[in-house]
């Protein structure tokens, strides 16, 4: 074996010991204290006002998002996460009925390039009462939560799975956590 | 005439409305300033019974208000829960025939309503299933690119030095069959250079006719994926013709590249005939073209992500360009794996390793001999979230080709059968090296919003033994971003400097600096490329 290939042969050695020591968590573990494991999403979306003050984790796709006072509101489509093929939001399983929308408020600033519409997203928030917001020039009453952190892919509408090989080459998947000042 | 009497009852009847509610609203207006007034009973019409709004007296044999039919269906004038007709029916200034009429009008339209709603979800679950719209089958435009050149290095007699042309025309066909088949694709190439007017009339298998392979195929391939609770681990299979997992610009699509002209590691030295100083060809391994790492073919590999931090690709390919169908796919195969740590989601170093033996027997890789062949690369990309918008890039090249390097189209086998050509026979084993490193930065407000400056540098040693033979370039650009939402959608116009310089083949082989004579790699260029990628 030649010099060049034991050299490589260590560098991707030594690759795997860093990927097994980077493996990361979207959020820390402070963060993810004290959510709602069972929360039951399609109960909350009947009756937004029944559960207030519930710390919860929900994926979804970005339907839209218009700054507020303070921060920005987000309004997305409710997506079951999965593990495979990669972590995260996915849409690929069964069709679904009903709506799946809800809306939450990010106290913070996000970059205009992360809020695209189709980007998929993991909040993590605490329940509030229902809100009225405007989606795509219509009224609606959206079960409404208050972030605490945000972590966002910017797929723009594609799967996760779907990188980094995508469109004909190579592009990695861009993704980001953004969690509220304090929090 | 049944129309028409429909019409004029119903215009009688509207009038009827007009009148008895501006007569109604007129009361409630006076009456609304002084809230405390009773409402007298002679605000609702009726012919006998309690002045009750909601239990008028009716007609004999009229259906009273709860027996009325929901109101849905009488959509003219629907107020407080009473359809137009019960009212005007109550009233009496309609008959009970002409209620039954405007009912059964109404029953019709109604019904036919629902019948378009019907048939309104029956196309819409039809066209939900198709193709097009459950991700299936997509279609996108990868890459459409119109190019200006203007280079002083010497042109034929009739040609000119500013070169118009398509630089790419590329569509992109792909689609997910299932979690399992999660990836189909092909991609076509139609740009205007090198087409071919010829009729392939040969190929491999026939001994004679003309080989043609034709641009238009670039890409295809399949991704299958064994088990999906092992991916990402091991994500997918893919087997096919696609750009290689070759550092980072090779596998990087023509849509979204950073600089007009491809590196020197793609591509580098004159094509066609080799080039020779007053007939001698220097038997070097430095003349010609070279195709340092080519950037598709065909392949199998595997291909996943572990702990989220490294990428691996490991497979075999036929190693001889995506064109081999026109000459024998049947090369001697080469191992490639690269393996890559990402330090963040976007910047990462990685590492890969290519082996095996080529023939330079039917190649269609300039630069390629006969013998063992090895390519070691290393590369990098840091893309900055400190400073967004910067973006750093570079790749490490260093390999061996065998002996008797050839170019495309030129008969070998082992032996170089035309010297001035080939090299020459007996021209050794050549152990080639690149690199090259660019930055850029991305404007995203102020005055410069969506320009991007870039600067980039490379070499390329094309054999490490011998000196004055370096392929030097600088690049000096500015992109300017219409639409910039990759990877979808990439809209841009670039502007390309380039400062060539080349050292020559060797000692002794030096090219002529005379602008406008010899060597395009020692002559300056001047490149601006409109692009629209959209997908």
């Amino acid at each position: 074996m030649t010099a060049p290939m034991i050299r490589f042969g260590l560098a991707a050695v030594l690759g795997l010991f860093f990927s097994a020591c980077g493996s990361s968590a979207l959020f820390q573990a402070n963060v993810l204290k004290d959510v709602d494991n069972d929360f039951d999403f399609s109960v909350w979306r009947a009756s937004p006002n029944a559960v207030p003050g519930r710390k919860v984790q929900l994926g979804g796709r970005i339907i839209q998002a218009e700054p507020s006072n303070g921060g920005v509101v987000i309004v997305g489509e409710q997506l079951p996460i999965v593990e495979h093929p990669a972590y995260g939001p996915s849409s690929s399983g069964r069709k679904r009925t009903g709506v799946y929308e809800f809306a939450f408020l990010y106290p913070g600033k996000i970059e205009s390039t992360a809020l695209t519409a189709g980007n998929r997203f993991i909040v993590v928030g605490t329940t509030q009462q229902a809100k009225v917001v405007s989606v795509e020039g219509a009224s609606k009453t959206e079960p409404y939560l208050v972030a605490q952190c945000v972590h966002i892919w910017k797929t723009e509408g594609r799967e996760i799975s779907d990188f980094p090989e995508v469109g004909a080459g190579y592009y990695p998947l861009e993704e980001n956590t953004y969690c509220a000042t304090g929090k | 005439m049944m129309r028409l009497r429909i019409t004029t009852g119903y215009a009688g009847a509207v009038t009827a409305v007009i009148v008895s509610l501006f007569t109604n609203f007129s009361l409630a207006g006076e009456l609304s300033k002084d809230p405390g007034r009773p409402l007298p009973s002679t605000v609702v019409v009726q012919a006998v019974g309690p002045p009750a709004p909601v239990r008028v007296a009716q007609a004999a044999g009229a259906p009273s208000s709860r027996a009325l039919p929901p109101s849905a269906g009488s959509s003219d004038a629907a107020q407080g829960g009473i359809a137009v007709e019960d009212l005007l029916l109550q009233k009496g200034t309609i008959t009970m025939d002409d209620w039954i009429r405007i009912k059964g009008e109404e029953e019709y339209k109604q019904a036919d309503r629902e019948k378009r709603s019907d048939l309104l979800e029956e196309w819409k679950s039809k066209v939900e299933k198709l193709p097009i719209l459950t991700d299936k089958v997509n279609f996108g435009l990868n890459a459409l690119q119109y190019l200006y050149t203007h280079q002083n290095a010497h042109v034929a007699e009739g040609k000119s030095q500013d070169n118009i042309s398509i630089r790419r025309s590329e569509f992109l066909f792909w689609g997910k069959i299932s979690e399992n088949l999660p990836r189909w694709h092909a991609l076509y190439e139609f740009q205007s250079i090198n087409l071919s007017n010829s009729t392939p009339t040969g190929n491999s298998s026939t001994a004679a006719g003309t080989a043609t392979a034709a641009t238009f195929f670039r890409e295809t391939y399949i991704d299958y994926r064994p088990v999906l609770a092992w991916a990402p681990n091991l994500n997918y299979i893919r087997m096919g013709i696609f750009r290689m997992p070759f550092g980072i610009f090779t596998e990087t699509s023509g849509g979204l590249r950073d600089i007009i002209s491809s590196p020197y590691l793609t591509s580098v030295g004159s094509g066609g005939a080799r080039d020779t100083w007053n007939g001698v060809a220097p038997k070097n391994g430095t003349n010609g073209a070279i195709d340092f790492i080519h950037e598709r073919d065909f392949f199998i590999d595997a291909r996943g992500r572990i702990g989220n931090r490294l990428e691996y690709a490991v497979g075999l390919m036929n190693n001889n360009n995506y064109q081999a169908n026109a000459t024998g796919a049947n090369a001697p195969k080469s191992f490639y794996s690269r393996t890559r740590f990402l330090a963040t989601d976007v910047s990462w170093v990685s590492f890969t390793v290519i082996a095996g033996e080529t023939n330079n027997a039917n190649s269609n890789i300039n630069g390629r001999g006969k013998g063992n062949f090895d390519r070691y690369g290393i590369d990098f990309r840091y893309t900055s979230k400190l400073l967004p918008g910067l973006m750093l890039q570079g790749e490490y090249w260093q390999g061996h080709d065998g002996a008797n390097q050839t170019t495309v189209g030129t008969p070998a086998n082992g032996a170089c059968a035309t010297q001035s050509v080939c090299g020459g026979d007996g021209a050794p084993g050549v152990q080639r090296r690149t690199w090259y490193v660019y930055g850029k930065y991305l404007f995203t407000d102020g005055l410069l919003e969506n320009f991007e400056p870039i600067l980039m540098y490379e070499q390329f040693d094309p054999n490490t033994t011998v000196g004055n033979d370096l392929y030097q370039r600088t690049i000096v650009g500015l992109t300017y971003y219409f639409e910039n939402m990759p990877p979808k959608i990439q809209s841009k116009v670039q502007i390309n400097y380039e400062f060539r310089h080349h050292s020559g083949n060797g000692p002794g082989f030096v090219p002529d600096p005379t602008k406008g004579v010899g060597d395009p790699f020692a002559q300056n260029m001047l490149l601006v490329q409109w692009q629209i990628r959209y997908m």
